[in-house]
């Protein structure tokens, strides 16, 4: 079915698709350069691949910290916001209770109002707690925003599901809680998966909350090592390359192998 | 005795099960976001470098921040990062929704998966990459400039006072088209065939046929497009904390990094409250806006 | 009445502290959190060298080292100072807008018992004591109480690179006049004489300030930065020196598109050889020294508008070494203050390429390398009293007017004569707010 008069539809798309993708690829040609060959030419290609610089990164440029910090704070993120989105959306989703607008209204107040409006008091906050400089700083906050969207996100999927199939668990003698683990979930399952590549992606990523709640080298996650990396040694180009790679690799991974959940969350999402 | 039962989709459980279930959730979220926006409010009131006793002084951080000549630059810059990242990806997505609809592209997916990369990534990571690819000694731009025999063209681009803005707005545009395309094609994917069949006969050429089935039908995409870029363009800090840092001269300042700095950098707690009020409330207002016209829209049709 | 008030309050403090320091250091185990400046890679190892040594010779204490770039220090410091478990030993920025704010905040703890107690008063000139004190309340500066410790000496000055030189056939100017034709002679061959990057927005005052000292005299510098200076920055001089900056780039000394080149990425340049000459700090000289053999670089002041005369360089000193307040460990803090300030960390120091603040041992130095440009200029501005203030210690919000303000002029978005008065307006609202 290919047809000529499509190639100049393609070459358009190619060209915006390479815009997009570019500067990846370069920095990562860059990773495997040495620095005398940056200064020869960016768009050449590296004359040997060597991982040299990738092993600096990692050991002493303390990328292997900063990578155990981001996978600490990440996985207790997405595993409890999962859990607890998957609560408030059978709640909010399937049962009528008192004061469910006004709840429902609270937790939208978390999705539209950005970080940065109440970094300050959190930051006090978190002092009086006696939880700054701690994982438990980048990972309490991260869930209570990560809740808000999957609060927003589950109920709908819950809300769809049929009637009676959640009425015959209930003659079985199931109560709510076991008809959400063993009818629901199921049902629900490709939003989960949605919900967690977004979580991952999110608190991957995240940067304002490991800048200011977090001053110890050893906590500090991908994104903030990366960003103090550049001020230390912006010259070392394949070093900074290298380290740049290390911090996209996992959601680069996870967003290829779950594009189209992490797509049809966004969108989907975003929509409703 | 009777059980007091609330009226449900699933009569039978008792409403506090639903309370039990939101609780955790509410805790957690209650603690660590919620009361610290109410916080925030209350901070605004407030004179306080972060330390001391905090001095009630009532709205008079307002009144400095409406005379605040970095806050008003800062705010405007943030004003015209709405075009690099609201208009333009909307414009250049439509432009590429408008060439792609109507034919069957082969490796869509393969497409639409690359063009939506940049917004996976970490900001940092992106600003870290167009620093480089903006240095105007060893940087690839430059470099290409030179390559293509543009010597003329070579600029210092995040140190040029003209051209800092642009350049930081530029990036901005690159992460966000890609999610525009995809918000698009995701909807015109839903416009029945119908449609654009009852059109031809008509007579209605492909211009026609995208401005009076395509983009209506787009309307809630093109909605949401807009409420999420105008929000990302209004609270931009991660990009330029590593790009520009404000500078040069005041040529980048934006309203979260002018919030940051005098919070953390200036001790004057009580005044980036103020800071972070006034966004908040400019970000719900045009959210606002946006939605009750989508909705006028749609009453309409 | 009330420096008795003073001594007495800080006797309390004291007292307070004392024992369960003690009884903390006596029992169990002890981490020690330093934060500090030696990010690069050569301090890096020789700080790491000197905490390694401390540790064995305190057995039971930990050292946790943190090295940090100036704008994470700056960022940070505050916040981490108010924390409980903040660090205990911190390197903080002298002048108003960080150590006067923390000293205000009762952040950082008195000194001066233990500077009487160690002798750190006498390694230390009258002039760098001064830089490092405050009234108790933050209010004064330059006078009071001793808030922190410099471990190293700092001057701004010129950067050569040799192989350049010769090749140029150009030799170190001895008038600021000689230093002009100087640039013009490198210009005329066809490359910017001065390497310099200024998107980070602080290496211009470096340069400015240069310019600047060869108009001004010490007593107008001195009540300036100390906050005491009736004539303000808009005088004659600073206008001169602010008209002779854009005249430098207008006649291409700085490195093409310096406006969009960040610091580091400017040094690394100047390594590689764009330039012949780097207008910045001694801080370098590790680096330098590192990257070409010793005598690849050398290092001379700007020189005076006439030969021989008395010239100020900005300089000093590092960093100071303070001890959070709240610190528990307050004592041992103190010790590892002394280990930094000692004969052996001098001597690492020295074989690194580093001034120590100490007056350093002849035998050390060779003539001819770097380090002994470095050396022989840190003993003339020593001798003709020739160290100046860096100026964005002046006020509170100096450091922030003067980056975006350097950029304005040299970019020309701003008159000289504007340039003057917007520092000026900075200034004096801060006076007013005193």
């Amino acid at each position: 079915m290919f047809k000529m008069k499509r190639i100049p539809t393609y070459m358009l798309l190619m060209f915006f698709l390479l815009i997009a993708i570019i500067p990846f690829v370069i920095i990562v040609f860059t990773a495997f350069k040495t620095n005398r060959e940056i200064i020869r030419g960016v768009f050449d290609m590296p004359e040997v691949w060597q991982f040299t610089n990738f092993e600096e990164a990692w050991n002493q440029a303390h990328f292997n910290q900063y990578f155990r910090s981001s996978i600490i704070v990440v996985i207790p993120v997405m595993i409890t916001s999962t859990f607890l989105s998957l609560l408030t959306g059978c709640a909010f989703g399937r049962m009528n209770f008192p004061f469910k607008q006004a709840l429902f209204f609270i937790f939208l107040v978390g999705i539209m109002v950005p970080q940065e409006a109440y970094i300050i008091p959190l930051y006090y906050q978190m002092d009086k707690l006696g939880l700054l400089d701690t994982y438990w700083a980048l990972i309490l906050p991260q869930i209570g925003m990560s809740v808000c969207f999957g609060t927003f996100w589950m109920q709908g999927f819950f809300a769809a599901v049929p009637r009676d199939l959640v009425d015959a668990s209930k003659v079985d003698g199931c109560t709510m809680w076991g008809a959400l683990w063993r009818v629901m979930l199921p049902i629900v399952w490709p939003g989960v998966l949605t919900m967690l590549v977004l979580f991952f992606i999110w608190t991957w990523n995240d940067f304002l909350l490991a800048l200011v709640l977090v001053t110890k080298e050893e906590l500090r996650t991908l994104p903030l090592g990366l960003a103090f990396f550049q001020g230390r040694h912006s010259m070392d180009t394949p070093l900074l390359a290298a380290g740049a790679t290390l911090v996209s690799l996992p959601s680069i991974l996870i967003y290829v192998v779950f594009q189209r959940y992490f797509i049809r969350g966004v969108t989907g999402g975003a929509v409703k | 005795m009777m059980r007091r039962y609330f009226k449900g989709y699933e009569p039978g459980y008792h409403f506090w099960t639903a309370y039990l279930f939101i609780l955790p959730a509410l805790a957690i979220y209650g603690v660590f976001v919620f009361w610290p926006i109410l916080q925030t409010v209350r901070y605004s009131l407030f004179e306080w470098n972060g330390l001391d006793t905090p001095q009630f002084v009532g709205f008079s951080n307002y009144v400095d921040l409406y005379h605040d000549e970095i806050f008003r630059v800062a705010f405007q810059n943030n004003l015209t990062f709405i075009l690099f990242y609201t208009a333009f990806p909307i414009i250049i997505a439509l432009f590429l929704t408008a060439i792609l609809t109507r034919r069957k592209i082969f490796g869509l997916t393969f497409f639409r998966a690359g063009l939506f990369l940049p917004y996976v990534m970490s900001m940092v990571v992106v600003g870290v990459v167009w620093r480089w690819i903006y240095n105007p000694i060893f940087g690839p731009l430059n470099e290409f400039l030179e390559m293509v025999g543009l010597e003329s063209w070579k600029r210092a681009w995040l140190g040029d006072f003209d051209l800092a803005l642009p350049a930081v707005g530029v990036i901005g545009t690159w992460v966000q088209y890609g999610f525009c395309l995809v918000l698009f094609i995701a909807g015109v994917q839903r416009i029945e065939e119908e449609l654009y069949d009852a059109a031809k006969i008509d007579g209605a050429n492909e211009f026609r046929q995208l401005w009076h089935i395509t983009l209506p039908a787009l309307r809630s995409e093109i909605a949401v497009a807009m409420v999420t870029t105008l929000i990302s363009a209004l609270r931009v800090f991660d990009l330029v904390y590593v790009t520009t840092r404000g500078l040069p001269g005041n040529k980048t300042m934006v309203v979260s990094f002018h919030l940051y700095q005098n919070a953390f950098e200036q001790h004057k707690v009580g005044y980036a409250a103020s800071i972070a009020v006034t966004l908040t409330s400019v970000i719900l207002f045009i959210s606002f806006l946006i939605i009750q016209w989508r909705k006028r829209v749609e009453e309409n049709v | 009445m009330k420096n008795a008030l003073r001594l007495i309050t800080i006797l309390a403090l004291l007292i307070a502290a004392l024992p369960t320091v003690t009884a903390s250091q006596a029992q169990e185990d002890v981490t020690l959190v330093v934060w500090d400046i030696n990010a690069r890679d050569v301090e890096n190892e020789v700080a790491d060298t000197l905490a390694q040594e401390f540790e064995e010779a305190h057995p039971g204490v930990t050292v946790d080292r943190v090295a940090k770039s100036l704008d994470d220090l700056k960022a940070t410091t505050g916040l981490a100072l108010a924390s409980d478990d903040g660090p205990d030993v911190v390197q903080v920025n002298q002048g108003l807008s960080d150590m006067g704010t923390f000293v205000k905040s009762g952040l950082l703890l008195d000194l001066t018992p233990y500077a009487e107690q160690y002798g750190w008063v006498e390694k230390l000139s009258p002039g760098i004591v001064a830089r490092n004190s405050f009234t108790a309340d933050g209010a004064v500066f330059g006078e009071g109480n001793l808030y922190g410790v410099p471990p190293l000496a700092e001057m701004v000055g010129v950067f050569y690179n040799r192989d350049l030189f010769n090749e140029m056939g150009l030799t170190i100017p001895t008038t600021f006049d000689e230093f002009e034709a100087l640039l013009d002679t490198v210009v005329q061959q066809g490359m910017a004489p001065i390497v310099f990057g200024n998107l980070d927005g602080w290496p211009g005052i470096h340069t400015y300030s240069e310019i600047q000292n060869a108009y001004i005299d010490r007593t107008y510098l001195d009540d300036f930065v100390f906050g005491r200076s009736e004539v303000g920055f808009n005088t004659p001089e600073n206008l001169q020196a602010a008209e002779k900056l854009v005249n430098w780039v207008d006649k291409g000394y700085f490195t093409e598109f310096f406006e969009g080149v960040g610091y580091d990425d400017s040094w690394g340049l100047f390594a590689d050889g764009l330039g012949p000459m780097m207008i910045t700090g001694s801080w370098l000289s590790g680096e330098l020294a590192n990257l070409g053999s010793a005598d690849t670089f050398g290092f001379f002041l700007v020189p005076p508008a006439e030969a021989g005369q008395p010239k100020m360089s900005v300089g000093g000193t590092s960093l100071a070494y303070g001890i959070r307040a709240s610190s528990g460990n307050a004592d041992l803090a103190a010790e590892y203050i002394d280990w930094m300030m000692s004969a052996r960390a001098a001597e690492l120091w020295v074989a690194a390429g580093f001034i120590p603040v100490q007056p350093v041992d002849a035998s050390l130095v060779e003539e001819g390398t770097l380090f002994g440009d470095l050396v022989n200029a840190w003993t003339w501005l020593n001798a003709n009293d020739a160290v100046g203030h860096y100026i964005d210690w002046a006020t509170p919000t100096f450091y922030n007017t003067i980056t975006a303000s350097l950029q304005e002029l040299m970019a020309k978005e701003i008159t000289p004569q504007e340039f003057v008065e917007k520092l000026d307006a900075d200034y004096q609202e801060y006076l007013a707010s005193k």
